[in-house]
């Protein structure tokens, strides 16, 4: 009885102490390291990861929305102007949730430019959503994250609105846990067809025209 | 008679004690939960503890391991949007980390864009700092940041937590 009294007020006391130790160490400084000038490192070869994204991030994805009402949302454009989802009823929507550190959302977007052109006389919008990181609690900082954003936007001739802080709508569009993940809406606002990850253009095509050929014109 | 109903008390006496310090998880350890998130592309993988002179400078190789069939951006990617991997401490009291070096990255040709070479960690790789630490024990934390990738999809940034136990010596052991 008294060994394991003795072995309870010992387990207190050690688990206090760590505690508190790294209470006090967790209030230090976050430093960000930069390498100093003579980074070793080993030659640079080819390397090429595994042909297919057999890569465990989960189950296999399913489109959340799929044949459901789209969320709605009213996000900024770059230049602080507000567009609502709902202001495109009665029109296509392509929703394209991209990044500008996303390489394979850079294979699509010329894409959307040319099906873009192509499409909307028959009624199709395309919107681009970024999700980079917007830092919110810093105004300058806020500046240059939307500064990035636009180079990139006029880098790529982006021809359609681009609207930003996905992050901030990311959970009734499924999370968005990895990029591109685009999503097809007709013209009733249902969304009749999503990709996760770099489609062909052949079958982003295909889903425009389901989205253009579904759902009463208002 | 009596003593059995007394082992039994002190037996569940020591199980709660045990449970008590298992429950009561360290910040650190929390940082590694993933909140729902989707699994992390990249683990640490050791060392977890290591052992300096103290007041002398010592480097200590962290390994990494980024999961299979994903790679990473080096920590001097060729593209500017993309993101770096980074390591972020937090310097407790008595450790200083005076610098980190990181691999070259090997070049990478997505199918997508064979034209393109990125510079990419893949597998296991390794993160050199150098640190000076006081007479004593003391905890490193921190987090690797970086931005991964598969063949066709990328994942937006993540923090893989690092922690280390740096036991400082007078004497080298």
């Amino acid at each position: 009885m008294v060994a394991a009294l003795t072995a309870m007020v010992w387990a207190g006391v050690v688990n206090y102490r760590h505690r508190k130790q790294e209470q006090a160490k967790m209030q230090g400084p976050q430093m960000l390291l930069v390498p100093d000038n003579g980074t070793p490192s080993s030659a640079a070869g080819a390397v090429q990861p595994a042909a297919d994204s057999s890569a465990d991030q989960g189950p296999a994805w399913v489109d959340p929305l799929q044949d459901k009402p789209a969320p709605n949302f009213t996000l900024e454009d770059l230049q602080g102007k507000k567009v609502s989802l709902s202001s495109f009823k009665g029109k296509a929507v392509v929703v394209d949730f991209w990044a500008t550190w996303c390489a394979p959302c850079k294979i699509e977007i010329p894409w959307f430019e040319k099906l873009h052109d192509q499409y909307s006389a028959q009624g199709l919008e395309i919107l681009g959503v970024s999700a980079d990181d917007l830092d919110k609690d810093n105004k300058t900082q806020n500046q240059k994250d939307k500064q990035q954003i636009s180079e990139f936007v006029t880098k790529m001739h982006m021809n359609y609105p681009v609207l930003i802080d996905a992050d901030s709508i990311a959970k009734p569009w499924g999370g968005l846990d990895a990029l591109p993940t685009t999503f097809f809406i007709d013209r009733s606002g249902k969304v009749v067809a999503a990709t996760l990850g770099l489609a062909s253009k052949d079958e982003i095509e295909a889903n425009i025209k389901k989205a253009l050929g579904s759902g009463a014109a208002s | 008679m009596t003593r059995l109903p007394l082992l039994l008390s002190g037996a569940a006496l020591l199980l709660c004690a045990a449970g008590a310090v298992a429950m009561q998880k360290l910040p650190w350890q929390k940082s590694g939960a993933n909140n729902g998130q989707p699994p992390q592309s990249v683990a640490y993988l050791y060392p977890e503890q290591i052992t300096l002179t103290a007041g002398k400078q010592g480097s200590v190789e962290m390994h990494f391991r980024v999961k299979d069939g994903l790679h990473i951006n080096s920590h001097t990617p060729r593209e500017k949007s993309f993101i770096p991997t980074q390591l972020i401490v937090a310097e407790p009291s008595g450790v200083k980390v005076s610098s980190v070096d990181f691999p070259s990255g090997s070049d990478y040709s997505p199918a997508f864009s064979p034209s393109d070479k990125l510079s990419v960690y893949t597998g296991e790789f390794v993160v050199t700092a150098h640190i000076t630490a006081t007479p004593g024990e003391h905890l490193l934390e921190g987090a690797l940041r970086y931005q991964a990738c598969d063949t066709n999809s990328c994942y937006p940034p993540r923090e893989a937590p690092v922690a280390l136990d740096i036991i400082a010596d007078q004497v080298r052991r």
